[in-house]
């Protein structure tokens, strides 16, 4: 008896081992929504994620830039340490008669007050001191300001600076010495820059009975990615403008089209396509004969080889994918302006502005194997599309001659991609703009 | 025709990659590489064509939401098919409360027929149609413990009955098999001689 229960246990375990079974077709596009679904939450944390790292990064990049504004390689900074100590009178004297404050002296636009036991107060900027009051000199090495007040550090910092001293006239306070900062600054007005980004596409829901739901549901934006080169010139010192030329490429996928490989021989069709399937950005036209498409759920397929005419299964056809891949491929000329916010070290600007996209090339394709097959091509798509955009500008000075950029861009298409539903809908896209520039 | 592949099939570790990161291509290439083997699976732990067809989909739904948990430790189809059976299991429970409790009363009997140990006239085909004609009861300890291995214990935490009501849903269960194999190899050897 143990026997005959061990054998009919072996039996079926070993009989059952390898067994295969078709699932039914309809399995997999019943998976894939709810995949999707449970995807799309993921994909706003991922954006969300992405949006608070960039914050954090610019704030902390802010304060940073900040900090390094007031540290002792300042020679300003350095001056204010100098006159710090207060066990010499004069030096406390000093001290209250030149108030300068850190901020505005990097601003490199001086306005100088001398308060409190001054005659009278005297406002002296690097333009407008006026000559009869103020005398330059050069400031020699190991100067010494009268009364003793030293300032060693400040010889050391000026390397490679132009310094000048303004000095307030006999009337004042001889030992008032104001060390202006005036290094000198060769106007840079252009630069060339190069950098790529990737883009995510979304599109509004379309809330309209007249697109149905399964068009909506079906399609999904692939991530995309635009590159180029550009120039940009500065109108002034925190407003300039920018172009250039990019490359720009979009993808969409529509899911749900079972599409099939040799049907040329059962092709008898007279005119230049078999197949017509309806997207939300146009109509997909297979130029390719061999190619056979049917809709798994729906009807966005039009065609005369309808499932009663012909089953691709039967004739033995070579199943491909489930999806079909749309590309378009724009050249963009982006008109932006630039606004600067701060100027530090990390520069933060304001860009916003508009682009042209000529539509250059477009195709549908499916994939196998890793492998692109060839569909055919997107008809009824705009041929010329207005963008606009908006975004924050992130510049890290590398060095006198280059900087890297870091904009995250938000891009709104005031033109829709293409009408063919006869719903017009704007897509939108995110995109981190990334790359390097020089000025000259 | 002109299809272009190039390379080998994917390492099923890029497959998974391509999962996690969001890929259909690559999620429909796990789907495609390994639905047949586990709806077969489905198939055994059900008694029809809709339910397992429902415990497939929620089975690669489950799979697909837990790959970042699989530790590329033992087999990858051994873990897969752990999820679908677990997602039979959870439908079972959810569905115990309609199966009646005298099921084991309204077993039909086979007809008495010659018993024998010779099996060779049955396909893989005809034992998963004589497993699925089994009560859902007897399927469900009959499955646990001969082709996953699970012992009396583990089967009475994983469908709530004592351990003594696994033993003798297998041993009906058994019972049963045994005498329903016995009739269709005994009607094979018939034609076959006959």
């Amino acid at each position: 008896m143990v026997n005959k229960e061990a054998n009919i246990d072996l039996l079926f375990r070993n009989g059952l081992r390898d067994l295969e079974v078709l699932p039914p077709a309809e399995a997999w596009t019943n998976i894939l929504p709810a995949i999707r679904r449970r995807q799309r939450p993921v994909m706003l944390l991922r954006s969300a994620a992405v949006a608070a790292v960039l914050l954090s990064i610019s704030f902390l990049a802010y304060k940073w830039s900040r900090e390094f504004s007031v540290t002792p390689a300042n020679p300003f900074s350095a001056y204010e340490n100098a006159v710090q100590p207060a066990d010499n009178p004069l030096n406390v004297r000093a001290a209250r008669q030149l108030p300068f404050v850190a901020d505005n002296l990097t601003d490199r636009k001086t306005d100088y007050t001398l308060a409190e036991n001054m005659a009278a107060p005297v406002t002296a900027t690097d333009e407008n001191i006026p000559q009869a009051a103020v005398t330059y000199a050069e400031v020699p090495d190991n100067m010494m300001i009268p009364g003793n007040i030293g300032i060693p550090s400040l010889a050391s910092a000026s390397a490679g600076l132009r310094y000048r001293t303004a000095v307030v006239d006999e009337g004042f306070d001889k030992q008032a010495e104001i060390i202006c900062n005036l290094p000198v600054e060769k106007q840079e007005r252009w630069s060339l820059y190069a950098g790529a980004s990737p883009d995510y596409y979304m599109r509004p829901g379309f809330n309209n009975a007249k697109v149905p739901d399964q068009i909506y549901q079906s399609e999904q934006a692939r991530i995309s990615y635009s590159g180029g080169i550009g120039f940009a010139y500065k109108i002034n010192r925190k407003l300039s403008i920018q172009s250039g030329i990019y490359y720009a490429s979009v993808g969409n996928e529509v899911a749900g089209i079972n599409s099939f490989a040799g049907f040329r021989p059962f092709d008898q069709t007279k005119g230049d396509h078999n197949f017509e399937v309806v997207t939300a950005s146009g109509r997909i036209y297979t130029d390719n004969s061999d190619v056979f498409l049917r809709d798994i759920s729906g009807d966005r397929v039009l065609t005369r080889y309808t499932n009663d005419v012909f089953d691709p299964v039967k004739s033995d056809l070579s199943y491909l994918s489930n999806s079909l891949y749309q590309n378009f491929s724009y050249l963009e000329m982006p008109f932006m302006l630039r606004y600067k916010l701060i100027d530090k070290n990390i520069d933060f600007n304001l860009i916003g502005g508009l682009a042209y996209n000529f539509l250059i090339n477009n195709n549908v394709h499916t994939v196998i194997d890793g492998s692109k097959y060839y569909i055919g091509k997107t008809e009824g798509l705009n041929p010329i599309l207005v963008s606009s955009s908006m975004g924050m500008g992130i510049e890290y000075t590398i060095s006198d001659k280059f900087s890297l950029n870091l904009e995250p861009t938000f891009r709104y298409y005031l033109s829709p991609f293409g009408d063919a539903t006869g719903v017009k809908t704007h897509p939108y896209s995110f995109g981190v703009f990334s790359g390097l520039s020089f000025k000259f | 025709m002109s299809i272009k592949r190039s390379g080998t099939l994917p390492d099923i570790i890029n497959i998974i990659k391509g999962c996690l990161a969001g890929s259909r291509r690559d999620q429909e290439l796990l789907y495609r590489r390994h639905a047949a083997k586990l709806y077969a699976v489905c198939l055994q732990y059900s008694g029809n064509d809709d339910e397992a067809r429902d415990i497939l989909q929620e089975g690669f739904i489950k799979i697909f939401e837990n790959l970042i948990h699989y530790k590329n430790e033992g087999s990858f189809e051994g873990w897969m098919r752990r999820i679908v059976v677990n997602t039979a299991l959870e439908k079972y429970r959810s569905k115990h409360n309609l199966y009646r409790v005298d099921d084991i009363d309204t077993i039909p009997e086979p007809d008495a027929s010659p018993e024998t140990d010779d099996y060779s006239g049955l396909e893989a085909g005809d034992l998963l149609m004589i497993i699925r004609d089994l009560p859902p009861k007897y399927r469900m300890v009959f499955n646990l413990y001969a082709i996953e291995g699970y012992s009396h214990k583990e089967i009475s935490r994983m469908i709530n009955i004592s351990e003594g009501t696994s033993k003798s849903n297998l041993s009906r269960a058994r019972m049963i098999l045994q005498k329903k194999v016995s009739f269709y190899t005994g009607v094979n050897k018939k034609v076959i001689s006959g």
